[in-house]
């Protein structure tokens, strides 16, 4: 995010840090807002009566996408030097089942168990060890685990150069996913609402 | 009969549909083409602020300066043959990709002034803005560098500067020349080998690698 202002060495590592932590606080804020320091309203997502999870992970993607294609195209900002983390297709499919294990299980995702904690919860004290604990497990087995870690290669891409489709088109099509996901959303809520 | 107001979320959803119909026709990629401040460029080529001399970039080699990046622009093989110390080569076709930060100094060389003057051209357009030429290129690193000469009614103050010439050039692995007494063509001159880089003085500092702290 600060990214550009930091490489061109505008400020240095402490004041990034001070930035980073400006930034946290701000997200965890609004977290927190959201109602995402509560184990309750996350783990509904999963069973489907509360979809505010998917809408509001939704709405930023959306938001950010319409922002940097508008910034790009206006000339403000220069797509070329974002950083993408890169892509490795058959890894972060299974890390993002074990993640997702982890979240049903557990009823928080990293950035809102520290919100949570923040908050004083127990269970989001407990879900920080896990944290620690898990951490720890994955460096210790990361020799071993190398290979698949690191497969599938493809390095910074986006879906409009894996799919070779025009990059607007790309963007016009994620949000009209977002806009029927969330009227398909809301439908769900009401009519599992709805049931006694 | 009244229509029910839009809620909130049904303009924003609306709001993001525009957007989205809009940005069909968004192309955000700047890609090969680039845009030039005519003007400014024809200013800095007037001025010559963009030319930095060979005797200049032999000073912050033997100086250890590690603020620049120094790019050596002729073939692999040339580059393997002789090319001055700390030089990275790259060709002009791989300029684009070639891992520079915009805010880096950088400093182009290739055999004659042509191709660095091709690439200072290509770099400016795409917005780095500290980039800059070896005056004369390579054959002037040769002649003021390497193998400087002096010529034969030279007053006291050109002789003491060339006294100084001469013992860069040693650093370099080069070797001065007073004009007549050999009257060698510096073209014939033998390049010193690579084998045997020059040593710095004092301690080496090595050309710090920017650590790449990227990330959300």
């Amino acid at each position: 995010m600060m990214t550009p202002l930091f490489k061109y060495g505008l400020f240095g590592e402490e004041f990034s840090l001070l930035v980073a932590f400006v930034l946290g606080l701000g997200f965890g804020f609004c977290l927190e807002r959201a109602g995402f320091g509560s184990a309750r309203k996350l783990a509904a997502q999963f069973y489907l009566y509360d979809m505010s999870v998917f809408k509001v992970m939704f709405t930023a993607i959306v938001t950010a996408m319409l922002g940097v294609t508008y910034l790009g195209w206006l000339g403000w900002l220069d797509l070329d030097l974002v950083y993408l983390v890169p892509t490795h297709l058959a890894p972060q499919i299974v890390g993002g089942l074990v993640l997702g294990v982890g979240f049903v299980v557990g009823g928080y995702c990293p950035g809102t168990s520290v919100a949570a904690l923040a908050t004083g919860r127990i269970d989001a004290v407990l879900y920080a060890l896990g944290i620690l604990a898990g951490t720890l497990v994955y460096a210790e087995v990361y020799p071993a685990i190398k290979g698949l870690v690191n497969a599938n290669a493809m390095g910074q891409v986006t879906l409009p150069e894996v799919f070779g489709l025009p990059w607007g088109l790309v963007v016009f099509a994620v949000v009209v996913i977002a806009v029927v996901g969330f009227w398909g959303a809301t439908r769900i809520e009401r009519w599992l609402g709805s049931r006694p | 009969m009244k229509r029910r107001a839009l809620t909130l979320n049904q303009k924003l959803a609306a709001v993001a549909l525009a957007l989205g119909a809009v940005a069909l026709f968004a192309e955000p990629h700047r890609g090969p083409y680039v845009k030039l401040d005519a003007r400014e460029l024809a200013l800095v080529v007037e001025e010559e602020v963009d030319h930095v001399t060979a005797p200049e970039l032999a000073a912050w080699i033997v100086e250890g300066r590690a603020d620049y990046r120094l790019l050596d622009l002729r073939t692999e093989q040339e580059y393997a043959a002789y090319h001055i110390p700390t030089a990275e080569n790259v060709q002009l076709t791989g300029l684009a990709d070639y891992p520079l930060l915009r805010n880096e100094k950088i400093v182009l060389y290739s055999e004659g002034g042509i191709h660095s003057a091709q690439a200072w051209m290509l770099l400016r357009a795409q917005g780095y803005a500290a980039v800059y030429m070896v005056f004369g290129g390579l054959d002037s690193w040769k002649d003021e560098v390497l193998f400087p000469s002096l010529p034969a009614d030279a007053d006291a103050q050109a002789r003491a500067q060339f006294e100084r010439a001469a013992q860069v050039a040693k650093f370099f692995g080069g070797e001065a020349r007073v004009a007549g007494d050999a009257a060698a063509p510096t073209a014939g001159a033998e390049l010193p080998k690579l084998t045997a880089p020059p040593p710095m003085p004092g301690p080496a500092t090595p050309v710090a690698k920017k650590k790449k702290k990227e990330g959300c």
